[in-house]
């Protein structure tokens, strides 16, 4: 299992409950596949950044996950064959957590570092570093 | 103002001080975010072409997670791809 994220964009002029229909579709791929769901969020509407199928403006919604490729595939293959779906991406982000944790890791172990020798500026945090 | 251009001996190459520093090294923000549409854009001025690092001073390793970020959020509408 791998934490992916999938952002898709819907027709913004279907009801908010069509758009809740289509995120328990989702979802439903995702725990039925033995996936979790971390979080589902409701961007909302935004304007497109260039015209898709003579949509100017999409209903920009969010899934953070932890899957496997099958259950990957299997959304994608859902959200290519829904109507209101106007496009979709999926991108893997372990990768990404991986190496922020590292460079996390290093980071203190600078800062703990420069504490002993206790001189000089008080170490900036890792989450004042993060901002 | 006195023009520096004009002092110069004839041939000789004009270099222009510009502060070149990666903006995520300093900032230390070391995940780039194809969501973060405010910090991309920064780095997709006017036609919406990419900016090069010899303009930008970003170091070759964010300008690949940036270029990385650009291309997602341009695949979902979230940034203009370069228009000719
Ligand atoms: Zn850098």
């Amino acid at each position: 299992m791998r934490n992916y994220e999938i952002m898709f964009i819907v027709n913004p002029t279907i009801p908010e409950e069509e758009i809740d229909k289509i995120n328990a579709q989702i979802e439903g791929i995702v725990t039925t596949g033995g996936g979790k769901i971390e979080k589902i969020e409701k961007m909302g509407k935004r304007r497109l950044s260039y015209e898709i199928d003579r949509h100017r403006e999409g209903y920009y919604v969010l899934f953070v996950i932890v899957a496997n490729g099958d259950i990957i595939k299997e959304c994608e293959r859902r959200l290519r064959v829904m109507d209101p779906i106007i496009k979709y991406i999926t991108v893997r982000t372990d990768e990404e957590a991986r190496r922020l944790e590292k460079i996390r890791n290093y980071r203190q172990k600078r800062a703990a570092r420069r504490d002993r020798g206790a001189t000089a500026a008080p170490a900036q945090s890792i989450e004042e570093a993060m901002q | 103002m006195r023009s520096v251009k004009e002092k110069r001996p004839a041939g000789q190459k004009q270099y222009y001080r510009r502060k070149k520093v990666c903006k995520f090294c300093v900032e230390r923000i070391d995940v780039i975010n194809y969501k973060d549409v405010k910090l991309l854009s920064q780095f997709v001025p006017e036609r919406a072409k990419i900016m090069p690092r010899r303009i930008s001073g970003v170091c070759s390793r964010h300008q690949r997670q940036l270029n990385d970020a650009i291309k997602k959020a341009r695949n979902i509408a979230l940034l203009p791809f370069a228009t000719e």
